[in-house]
């Protein structure tokens, strides 16, 4: 789940011959095999092994509240109201919610609750356990994680028959994904006895109880072993019967173990991935789906007077040619960005494709980029001088720099990369101690309104010297505040409408400079098993490390030896 | 008896001082868990719930420092070394270390050992016959060995014995996952495969600088003229070497060794990252990266009180080794 990163990669460059290329790595690759496989009833049967970094050894907490630990058990052992595929338009899969009704003025939902699922201890589940766990959430403020309570407005929960009913102080329909699809409902008959009742925060639930496709089979540092739930609710699945999850430490071992096809679902950046991946199998696939952008976040502050100056972030934005960083920077396993900041082709309906022509920022234009620059003041005999801070180890991002540095340099930036080690870069970033810091907002949603509101919501932003919660850059423009307020109770077009007008002020007033896509790392393997998310059928976040869109991926597989 | 004591009094003073550092070195370095955690969980998560489990989990930012600092001193010397902060929240330190401890103390201190044995041996054997084959041979390839880096080796031995081997032996982890551990000779094979290469590693960046010292004492040694009257009493080259020149040759070396075992503990850091070999030097490594305080805490005490020990074990066994140092001390 790292990026692509770490001591060892930097090392390992020097020693192994990298074949650079210059042709571009597909991000996905169509074979005449069908990865996802045929539909469904399957033949129980196979084993997947997932090769995902996670960067430490199994601690074996299963306690879903557990920030740190929590994708040890989420998706493969508790499960979610409904889920929504991020990657497929939004599309929902009802889980333990068999639907769900908003009122009118968009306050408050209510959850229809499936009957006839028992909890791994063959304990009947209900309405109740719903209620409990979000109500438990207000208890121990810890637990609530996407701060439902406080920052969403949510004010009641209670539970009656087989619904659920959540009230809000607002309208929250953007924080549905949250409500239904990110947390994991817990069983109350575990969590109101004994240690759990007493710190549920911190309790280590060693022996999970929950509702999901897998149960925890055996667990030590090295390994986890998860097996099929044999009295889980959709009958006959999952297929897959036991699930394999090493500890990898490091990228280079797990990708080595992707190569060897020893594992079958990889979740992390394998540099050079046709030489050293794809062409290892026939079988061995990939497709890394951009969910987010990654980019030059300028500092707005006044106190940073070229950045914060219009014509300087402009001209910087007409200047980048980001097919060749996506191709050189990312070996082309990263997708080029544009200027609206919505990401395609994730979220093509969004996308005004109109306004980014008009704006002039489709195509490199030097030209344009010079003259926007000498409005500042600046020109080649007179550069302007600019540093911008990455995070050291990352080394794909260097390389994208190295290229933003060349392509700056003839239009009269000069800047300068300061690598910097995650805590001292994440502590100028969020404090705005910075000209330009390449990053990428970290949390995706259902729509680009996720992450536009990350970086233009001024709500995010704080002063320089106190900590951004997202909004590093310190943009700040009542238009956007409002486009994104609205966002809340405007339906379907609506939405697609207000998207379309926070890309226009992305295009006008450049508050981040989006270079390439960020995205969902996923390889796998089709000698035995099949069913894999594929651009075709995006029925989930395909990345290992994404919960809980693990277990749509797992009720999805299966194995063809199982079949004969 | 004077000496003894004095000795003690240095090394409950070095130990104070290494704790205190310990404890305020890690919170002068940029970032806090806080901000770890918040990159860990890609910012998605409310930072008010964050801080509210990392408090449950005895993380007391606001908590007046000198306060901390006298928890911090009684907790190290009761034991009570409480929870991970860091990527093992709330996974206690004495089981996190206590699982790393002993691959740690297998592997490097098993290499060292031998690289020690290993390394004095042929030392003494090359000063033997100095100007010899194996004289002119091997400390010139021991200058090399001993001056790579540990990384560096490490990463050409994964590259020949494991890249391009098609995986002949094993470049990471201590033993295969598929195998369960227990005493079978399944495990134990896997576990010494797993061990080679880092192994070889330590084995060959330190038996250089045995070899060169070795040699150097036992030519030194040879010079005296205990050694002469011992040839010109005419006894065996073989009682010469070992038991007139070797034994006397050897001090020096067995003080450094003494000393290079308190550093054993600490792992080779470079070497446990590099081969994802999870021992203590690969979490420390983590524990620094995520801004673990009570882990760090615990390693850099482990370490302190490591080498402190083996260094004041190392002046007793000089005292009574050698009565010269006990003299006036």
């Amino acid at each position: 789940m790292r990026l692509p990163k770490g001591l060892v990669a930097v090392l390992a460059a020097g020693l192994v011959l990298s074949a650079c290329s210059g042709k571009s790595t597909s991000t996905t690759t169509a074979t005449g095999q069908n990865a996802s496989g045929t539909d469904g009833p399957h033949k129980p049967g196979g084993t997947v092994t997932i090769a995902n970094t996670t960067g430490q050894t199994w601690p074996c907490q299963f306690n879903p509240f557990n920030p740190a630990q929590n994708q040890e058990a989420l998706g493969f052992v508790y499960e979610p109201l409904v889920h929504v595929s991020v990657v497929g338009n939004s599309k929902e899969t009802p889980m333990l919610a068999t639907g769900y009704k908003w009122s009118d003025d968009l306050k408050s939902i209510v959850f229809t609750i499936r009957d006839g699922v028992k909890w791994s201890d063959g304990q009947a589940f209900s309405a109740d356990d719903v209620a409990y766990t979000f109500n438990l959430m207000k208890q121990h403020p810890a637990l609530d994680l996407f701060a439902l309570w406080t920052g969403a407005g949510l004010s009641g929960v209670t539970a009656s028959g087989n619904q659920v009913t959540m009230t809000f102080s607002k309208a929250a329909k953007p924080y549905f994904y949250n409500v239904a699809d990110q947390v994991g409902i817990v069983p109350k008959h575990i969590f109101s006895t004994g240690q759990a009742a007493a710190h549920p925060d911190t309790w280590t639930n060693p022996k999970p109880i929950g509702t999901g496709p897998y149960l925890m089979g055996t667990c030590g540092p090295n390994n986890i072993e998860y097996t099929a739930n044999p009295a889980y609710w959709q009958a006959g699945k999952p297929y897959i019967q036991k699930v394999e999850y090493p500890a990898y430490l490091d990228n280079a071992p797990a990708n080595n173990d992707l190569a060897s096809g020893k594992a079958q679902w990889g979740g992390q950046f394998i540099p050079n991935i046709k030489s050293f991946y794809l062409a290892k199998s026939a079988d061995n696939h990939t497709w890394s789906p951009p969910l987010l952008n990654v980019g030059l976040f300028p500092n707005m502050d006044p106190s940073h007077a070229a950045t914060s100056k219009l014509p300087v972030r402009q001209a910087i934005a007409a200047a980048l040619d980001r097919n060749q960083i996506a191709l050189i920077g990312e070996g082309g396993q990263q997708p080029a960005a544009n200027q609206t900041g919505v990401v395609v082709p994730t979220f093509q309906k969004y996308f005004d494709q109109a306004a980014l022509t008009a704006s002039g920022y489709d195509k490199p234009n030097a030209d344009k980029a010079k003259s926007l620059l000498a409005s500042a003041g600046y020109s080649p005999s007179n550069p302007l001088k600019l540093s911008v801070i990455t995070i050291t180890g990352y080394t794909d991002w260097d390389a994208s720099l190295a290229v933003v540095k060349q392509q700056l340099q003839p239009i009269g930036i000069e800047l300068t990369v300061n690598d910097l080690a995650q805590q001292t870069f994440l502590n100028k970033l969020y404090t705005g101690d910075f000209d330009l810091a390449y990053y990428s907002e970290q949390n995706s949603g259902p729509s680009p309104y996720y992450e536009l509101r990350q970086i233009m919501y001024s709500k995010n932003s704080a002063p320089i010297g106190k900590n951004a919660t997202s909004n590093f850059e310190r943009y700040h423009n009542d238009q956007a505040d409002q486009l994104l307020d609205q966002y809340a109770t405007a339906d379907d077009a609506g939405q697609v409408s207000i998207i379309k007008q926070l890309s226009a002020l992305m295009l006008n007033d450049v508050p981040m400079i989006p270079t390439t896509g960020s995205v969902d790392w996923f390889q796998y393997n089709t000698a035995d098993i099949l069913g894999w998310p594929t651009p075709d059928n995006p029925y989930a976040e395909p990345s290992p490390y994404k919960v809980p869109d693990n277990e749509q991926v797992l009720l999805h597989l299966y194995s063809k030896a199982a079949q004969k | 008896m004077r000496y003894v004591l004095r000795r003690l009094g240095f090394f409950v003073l070095t130990l104070w001082a290494a704790l205190t550092v310990n404890f305020f070195i890690p919170r002068f370095m940029p970032g806090n868990p806080l901000q770890a955690l918040r990159a860990r969980t890609f910012n998605r998560l409310s930072p008010e719930a964050l801080e509210q489990m990392l408090t449950s989990f005895g993380y007391k930012p606001h908590e007046n420092i000198g306060v901390q600092y006298l928890d911090y001193l009684g907790h190290m010397f009761s034991g009570n070394w409480g929870v991970s902060i860091g990527s093992a929240l709330g996974e206690p330190i004495t089981k996190i270390v206590g699982q790393a401890l002993p691959w740690t103390l297998g592997l490097v201190g098993i290499a060292t050992v031998l690289a020690f044995v290993a390394g004095s041996v042929i030392g003494v054997l090359a000063g033997w016959r100095r100007g010899g084959a194996l004289d002119s041979v091997l400390p010139s390839v021991f200058v090399v060995t001993s001056a790579l880096p540990y990384f560096w080796v490490g990463l050409l031995l994964i590259l020949v014995f494991s890249v391009w081997t098609g995986g002949w032996l094993p470049s990471d982890f201590n033993y295969d996952n598929t195998v369960q551990p227990g005493f079978t000779s399944e495990f134990i094979g896997s576990v010494l495969r797993h061990a080679i290469l880092p192994g070889l590693t330590i084995f060959i960046t330190a038996v250089g600088g045995w070899v060169l010292t070795m040699r150097n004492n036992m030519i030194t040694t040879l010079a005296e003229d205990y050694i002469r009257m011992g040839r010109a009493k005419g006894l065996t080259n073989r009682k010469i070497m070992y038991q007139y020149a070797a034994r006397n040759a050897f001090l020096p070396n067995l003080s450094g060794f003494a000393m290079s075992l308190g550093f054993v503990i600490s792992g080779a850091i470079l070497v446990e990252y590099v081969f994802n070999y999870p021992g203590l030097g690969y979490l420390l490594y983590n524990a620094v990266q995520n801004t673990d305080y009570p882990l760090m805490q615990v390693l850099f005490m482990l370490f302190t009180v490591a080498v402190l020990v083996s260094v004041l074990l190392c002046d007793f066994a000089t005292a009574w080794l050698d009565p010269r140092s006990r003299a006036k001390g």
